[in-house]
């Protein structure tokens, strides 16, 4: 089921187009929006909020049109945004209450809830204190606690993790892998740091020149063509290289020990050569995995023209 | 047990009951109230605009009580006859116009951070990524400031008018102005509106309340400087009582212009309306019913400050309107 569907959307800015016939549609649970800079990412953001009205095309999400309903589509969307924000003045279980009764919670249940939020996004040794005074960690943390506090349906978060240090990054990224998996709220993930996007979403969608050039399962686009595999040996072991190459395996060496397996066989059968190679060269097989890229290759691939559609 | 107070930390998702999307302006209207009451000043020049009203008040009282402890009070005495030739319209004018001074410091305290400070913040994030349309932002920040500042002026007027209603019908309170109580009660609301829209208006214009502020008190000063040496301008060329020149002497166009330029100012364009509703004054402020030394500077028409006053309301809410963008708030 899909959170947002975008059919055609053309989002201009004067001569320049942000968004260039652009269709996607973006699965339930927890997601990841990629592309460099000035691929469209906020523009997408702005779409879903309803605050840009598209050229051409449509966009619901959760069932609302962008162009007529943006008011009932941020009823159910919480948004975190990159920038630190908050109302001046106001303690951090004002602001939450506040911005729960600005999303339309009865003031009694705002409070009631704005503590709750506050307890679980870690903040309630200091719920009393003026956010002006909060550390960039908690400043996170309020982002987030203002942007659950009225229970959407879909979180946006934009650059969750900006600032701050490796310790909060960690203790963000569990409490966004918290409220996305063991919460089941639907949540689309903004960012740069794609160990971030891999650590808590399990799909993604990139865009670039505002357009989809890749979308699917993280571990589907990891996957490299022709099922190589990787191995560690205990030590080097020229043996066990000639064996496999004698056999029209192709070898990689990726390291001292490391060596990655490619050949036309299947993934079981490279297997199997990998450990005849070992019998016969003596060698110690310390390792025998699946090789995979990494997301940080995988994006690098789609946003240089090498990238492919995956269906959800 | 729990060690905390809430026993259940996990998140649960909200699905209790929600206000009417069209009812949310009145969230932001209340936040600005409560946020604008937080600052002790706003209380003390609150109490502080009505001291013209309280000073009558007690001022009015003592004469009462004076007058009733004189053996014959129909004699006609100074302090006996007070009553007798007492303009109750002058007593409002008075109060409202030196409450003005008041008004524009409740006004900028109240709302000179009310749009910059959250534009510094980047509050617009929070307001406009939740279900609330600029419209519901832009009128719920007008009427936290409008609110207020209709209470803050209303309230002593009020409770003079109460006290004059109660104590003095039979004075001619009443009867001397049947409609002063609606008269007040425009002229009040047109004020609070009039200072609320200039101090969102400029409000919108900066990104830190404080140069909003100053940049509200200046206008307010530098008008006010201006419009002195007009008013005494004026009342030179009408002359002063027993010497100088007759006023059909001087140029009838000189004087007019001179009355408006005399009003030229924020508390001008209040003070011409107020002189417009209420009449001109025929009596000095704080004494009693004598004639001032010099005749002050009548209203000009009723146009002027009403014209003047609307096109800068809505002016600032324009202002107010064009920048604050949804656009804008992210990335």
């Amino acid at each position: 089921m899909s959170v947002v569907e975008v059919k055609g959307l053309t989002v201009r800015y004067g001569s320049f187009t942000a968004l260039d016939n652009l269709s996607v549609s973006i699965p339930s649970g927890s997601v990841g929006l990629l592309g460099p800079n000035g691929a469209g990412k906020t523009t997408l953001i702005k779409t879903i909020l309803g605050f840009v009205t598209p050229a051409s095309g449509s966009a619901t999400v959760l069932g609302h049109d962008v162009a007529t309903e943006d008011r009932l589509i941020r009823q159910k969307i919480g948004l975190m945004p990159e920038q630190d924000c908050h109302i001046p003045g106001m303690s951090a279980v004002q602001f939450v209450a506040y911005a729960g009764e600005l999303a339309g919670v009865p003031p009694n249940n705002a409070i009631q809830r704005a503590h709750e939020v506050l307890e679980y996004c870690g903040l309630g040794e200091a719920r009393y204190r003026k956010v002006e005074t909060y550390s960039t960690g908690m400043k996170q943390r309020i982002k987030l606690a203002q942007a659950i506090v009225h229970g959407p349906k879909l979180l946006l978060l934009d650059e969750p993790t900006n600032g701050l240090d490796p310790a909060g990054r960690e203790s963000m990224l569990d409490l966004i892998q918290s409220v996305t998996h063991e919460k089941g709220l639907n949540v689309l993930v903004s960012s740069h740091l794609l160990p971030d996007i891999e650590r808590v979403c399990d799909e993604v969608v990139v865009v670039m020149g505002g357009k989809l050039v890749a979308s699917g399962l993280i571990k589907d686009l990891k996957v490299i063509a022709g099922s190589p595999v990787d191995v560690e040996l205990r030590e080097t072991n020229d043996g066990f290289v000639k064996y496999l190459q004698d056999h029209g395996a192709g070898v990689e060496i990726r390291g001292p020990y490391s060596y990655r397996v490619q050949s036309t066989l299947s993934e079981a059968e490279k297997r199997l050569l990998v450990l005849a190679a070992a019998r016969e060269s003596q060698a110690q097989v310390r390792g025998l995995v699946l090789a995979e890229r990494s997301l940080e290759e995988a994006f690098l691939t789609a946003v240089s023209g090498g990238g492919h559609q995956f269906e959800f | 047990m729990s060690s905390s107070p809430i026993a259940d930390l996990s998140y649960r998702n909200y699905d209790g009951p929600l206000e009417p999307i069209n009812h949310r302006w009145w969230s932001i209207a209340k936040s600005t109230m409560r946020l604008g009451f937080t600052n002790r000043f706003t209380w003390f020049f609150s109490f502080a605009s009505g001291w013209y009203f309280y000073a009558m008040i007690f001022f009015i009282f003592i004469v009462d009580k004076v007058v009733e402890s004189q053996p014959n009070p129909d004699a006609a005495t100074a302090i006996t006859s007070f009553f007798g030739s007492v303009r109750w319209n002058d007593k409002f004018l008075h109060g409202f116009q030196y409450g003005q001074f008041f008004y524009f410091v409740v006004a900028a305290i109240l709302g000179s951070g009310a749009i910059a400070n959250d534009v510094r913040a980047n509050a617009l994030l929070v307001y406009l990524s939740k279900p609330i349309s600029k419209r519901d932002y832009v009128i719920g920040k007008w009427f936290g400031v409008f609110l207020p500042l209709l209470v803050i002026m209303g309230a002593p007027f009020l409770l003079f008018y109460l006290y004059g209603a109660m104590s003095f019908r039979d004075k001619g309170f009443i009867s001397q102005d049947p409609w002063l109580f609606f008269r007040m009660l425009g002229l009040v609301t047109f004020c609070a509106g009039f200072y609320a829209s200039l101090a969102m208006g400029i409000s919108s214009m900066f990104s830190q309340g404080r140069s909003a502020g100053a940049v509200f008190a200046g206008l307010y000063f530098l008008t006010n400087f201006f419009t002195v040496p007009m008013s005494f301008g004026y009342m030179a060329m009408t002359g002063q009582q027993g010497r100088g020149r007759h006023r059909q002497e001087v140029a009838q166009s000189g004087l007019d212009a001179l009355t408006y330029l005399s009003h030229a100012s924020l508390d001008g364009i209040n003070s011409a309306l107020a002189k417009s509703v209420l009449g001109n004054p025929t009596t000095f402020p704080l004494a009693g019913n004598a004639r001032g030394p010099v005749a002050g500077v009548p209203a000009p028409t009723i146009w002027f400050g009403l014209g003047i006053g609307l096109a800068l309301v809505a002016l600032c809410l324009y202002m107010a309107w064009r920048r604050v963008r949804a656009v804008d708030i992210v990335g």
